[in-house]
Formats: C-alpha cells, structure tokens, sequence
C-alpha cells in the first residue's frame, strides 16, 4: 500500500468515526471516545502441557500486568479489565525466573470494549496461544453458547445441546461459532470415537457461555464457562427514580403582575399630570 | 351663579373642569394602589420559585470492614445475594431491597426513597454480569438515598454487603446521564463480562407536567477482586 492511500483511507476512517461519534450525540462523552478499556482472561488447555506460569505484559513495559503462577490444564482466568491497547502474554515454565526467556509469547490487540479470550491450546509439541475473541451481546431473550474442544484423546468430538448440535466432529483446538439457544435447563452431550460426557446445565437468557471439552481419565469433562452476563429479562427503557423534591422549580409567571405595575405607574403618572395641570390654572385661564 | 365656583384670585371655574380634579385624584389613587399590588405581585412571584436544593455535605459513613469478594469463577458458581449497599464518598447506607419490572416493563423503582433495591433480574453482585441497583434522587420533599450519586467519579468506590457477610468492593469506571428517550438498554442491562455493577437513578431537568425527570444518571462500576488494589 502506497503511503498517499493508507492516509486517503485514515482521513476516510476519520470522517467515519466522526459521524459515528456525531450520530451516537453526547451521550459518550470524548474521554472515553478516545481511549476504552477492553477484557482479557487467559486459559491453558493443553492436556499434556504441564503447568506454567502465565504473564501479561502491557506492550514496552516491562513489569507484568498481572502473573498466574501453576496455571494447569483447564484453568481459566477470571476476565481483566485492561485499557484498550496491545498487550503481550508470555508463558514461562513452572517455577521459572521473570526475567527467563519464555516458552510462549504472543501479542494480543486489546480493542476498546472488545473480550478476548487467550489460551495456550495444542499437544506440548505444538503448543500455540490462540486469540479467540468473546461475543458480549446477545440475540434478545436468548442464552449464546460456543464449544473449544480441547481434549487430545479424541479427535472428533461431535457436542449437543438438547436437539441443537453446536459443534460436529470437532478436531482438537478447534473452535465453534456462537450459537442461540432457548435458555433454561441444558444437558450437554460430547461424543468422540471411543469416550463420551456429558453435563447438565441451567443457562440464563441474555447471558453467553463457553463449553470446553477436556479430557478426563477415560471420559470427556464437559466444562461450562460463563463469559458475559446480563439481566435475565432487560427492563425497557429508563427508570423513574424520583419525584423532583430537590429539582429547581420555575416561579409563577411575572409578566401579569409586572402588566399591573406597569399600567398603575401609568395611570398614577396621568392622574398627576392632571392634578397639576389644574394647579397651574394660570396656564389656561383667559 | 348657581354651582359655579370662584378661585380665590377670583377667577371663574365651570363645574365640569371642577369634577376634573377628584377624577384625577382618583385615578392617581387608583394608579398606585395597582402599581404597588403589582411590585408586591411581583415580589411575591419571584419568591415562589425555588433554585435547585445545595447537594450540601454527605452523612459521614465509614467504610466497611469484611472479608472482600474474589474475582467470579469462571465456571459459574453462586454467590450470596446482596443485603446492604455502602458509598462512603456520598454517605450512603442503606439496606437493598428487591425490585422487579413495573406493567410496562420499565426497572421498578423502591416503594421508599430511602432505600435503594437490587434488580433481581440481574446477576447478584459479584457474580459474573452486570447486577443493577435502582434508588431515588429525591422525593417530593427533598433529598433521596441517590441524591448525590451523580458527583461519584472514576475510582469512587462502591461495598455491597451479601448475606453470608462477605464485601463485593467495586469501583466506579464512568458516570453518565442519559435521556430516557435515548436510553441505553443493551449496555446498562446486557451482557457484561467480569463482575460489575450499574446504580441508577434520576437527573437531568424534572418535567412539572409528567411529573418526571427526563434523563437518568448511571453510574460503571466494576469488581475490584480480593487481593487487588
């Protein structure tokens, strides 16, 4: 890309974001316009990984966000809340100095209001960190589920909730879409080639979820990970939440009295005018 | 002449310019009794107005001690529904009610407006979601338990007490007033990740014909998790 179109498309992304920002009124106030907070968790589900130590690096500093010591497979971080901005998660070995050169590092984009989802996933030889970016809306009324299959043992895992089938024959580290699904009680299903599971669970309307397909000794674990949640039926509208005992109140209208001064000072000022012109016959008289 | 009249310099006067003075007379009275009915009208008018009531100094809370709430699991897990609300920094504390949807649908406001309530519809505080807390800025009378919700800031912190005695600490990321035509539902009462919180209550101008206030103050809070600062 030359560098006149790269600013031809920046000014057109910049008259773009404008008319959003104009659109969206004075509701969002500039700060926050400018610079966001996004959401993080990190994971590790890699079934024949040993534990590690997990960091994350806010991109050019070099003390850690946050460290998660003896991190083994299947653990999940609550999410962090972190400013927008490129952030870098290295993986050491157990146990292993900060300063020690990581097993795994990658860089991850941090947009504002976005969720990510960051997991060390695939067999130890090929252990990678995956981005997998978390949905934060849901259709109206309806619970959003997906499915990682992380279970090494079976390499085709089909899962299902209820009659929907959410993922099928899903390889190791593979992915799902989200998919809307009737809230309420779930059984979830995962059948490989030779090992299956299954767990039961109560999903909540506007509310996302995670299934993670593990390996347990001799079955699949079916393990359920709630992203986002929100209010189970959304109140509509705002609230009327108080009664304008404090507010300022407009005084009685002025104008009607301020007509009657107005017309009495008239009226005075005739009666005087006559009054002397009387005292003054001098004027008048022939 | 009979009726005429004579000036003391002697100079003749006919009735009808006679019957001119009292009228003027009059009229000067009259003007001036209107003039200072309306000064006094006016005076009176100004006063029956009232400028909008001094936030004034906050009821000194301190803050409260307890063992503080972990960062929600990540495979869900209960956690105990919410009894108190404590804001030091505007002197709240109050006991927290609970609340539904009215016929309309709308989040329920508290029945008193000295207590503020927890949407049961919404994630308890501490679990993962956004859990909504509604309370009143004023009542007909004078300050409610949210008067003073909208000078909360970036950083205010925010205890909700839970009934096994734990503390959910949380602290506020935004405060926003919002028209209640132009409301915004999906980022009040959607999915929100992590554990956070929403208070609501009123603001904005009051509309003496509705009754009502047009805007709605919301104030971002999110979990500040055992162990953190």
């Amino acid at each position: 890309m030359t560098l006149s179109r790269s600013a031809g498309r920046l000014a057109k992304l910049t008259v773009v974001l404008c008319l959003a920002l104009s659109m969206l009124g004075f509701a969002i106030p500039a700060a926050s316009a400018s610079k966001g907070h996004g959401w993080l968790r990190l994971a590790h589900l890699s079934p024949n990984t040993p534990a590690l130590d997990v960091y994350l690096y806010s991109f050019g500093d070099p003390h850690a966000r946050i460290v998660l010591k003896h991190v083994s497979y299947g653990m999940v971080s609550p999410y962090e809340r972190v400013p927008a901005g490129e952030y870098t998660v290295a993986m050491r070995a157990m146990s292993a100095t900060a300063t020690s050169k990581p097993v795994l590092s990658a860089t991850v984009n941090v947009a504002s209001g976005r969720a990510y989802t960051v997991a060390g996933m695939g067999p130890v030889s090929g252990l990678q960190l995956q981005v997998l970016r978390d949905r934060l809306t849901a259709p109206r009324g309806k619970a959003l589920v997906r499915v990682i299959q992380a279970s090494m043992h079976q390499t085709a895992v089909t899962v299902s909730a209820a009659m929907t089938v959410l993922g099928r024959k899903l390889k190791f580290t593979a992915v799902t879409r989200y998919q809307a699904v009737k809230p309420g009680d779930l059984l979830v299903r995962a059948v490989g080639e030779s090992e299956h599971g299954s767990e039961r669970f109560k999903l909540a309307a506007n509310t996302i979820y995670t299934f993670v397909i593990m390996d347990d000794s001799g079955h699949l674990k079916v393990a359920g990970l709630e992203d986002s949640a929100g209010s189970k039926v959304m109140p509509s509208g705002g609230a009327q939440m108080g009664f304008g005992g404090t507010a300022p109140r407009p005084g009685a209208p002025l104008l009607p009295w301020l007509g009657a001064a107005a017309a009495g000072l008239l009226a005075a000022a005739g009666g005087t005018i006559r009054l002397r012109h009387r005292r003054r016959p001098a004027l008048h008289a022939r | 002449m009979r009726g005429d009249l004579t000036t003391p310099s002697g100079r003749h006067i006919s009735p009808i310019r006679v019957v001119r003075r009292p009228v003027a007379a009059v009229v000067l009275a009259c003007g001036l009794l209107a003039a200072g009915a309306g000064v006094a009208g006016l005076a009176a008018a100004s006063q029956s107005g009232r400028p909008a009531v001094p936030l004034g100094r906050a009821k000194l809370v301190p803050v409260p001690l307890g063992r503080q709430a972990p960062a929600p699991q990540p495979f869900r897990r209960k956690v105990a529904r919410p009894t108190r609300l404590i804001i030091p920094s505007i002197g709240v504390r109050t006991k927290l009610i609970r609340l539904g949807l009215t016929s309309s649908g709308a989040l329920q406001p508290p029945a008193t407006t000295a207590v503020a309530g927890w949407y049961t519809g919404s994630p308890r505080p501490g679990a993962t979601g956004a859990a909504v807390i509604g309370g009143h800025i004023d009542s007909q009378q004078g300050p409610g338990i949210f008067f003073r919700l909208r000078v909360l800031h970036r950083g205010s912190r925010v205890y909700v007490r839970r009934a096994n005695g734990t503390l959910a600490v949380f602290k506020v990321t935004a405060v926003r007033s919002y028209l209640k035509t132009r409301f915004p539902t999906e980022a009040v009462y959607g999915p929100a990740p992590g554990a956070q919180l929403r208070l609501i209550t009123c603001g904005g101008t009051f509309d003496y014909g509705t009754g009502h206030y047009l805007s709605n103050v919301v104030v971002f809070a999110t979990l500040v998790p055992r162990g953190a600062r």
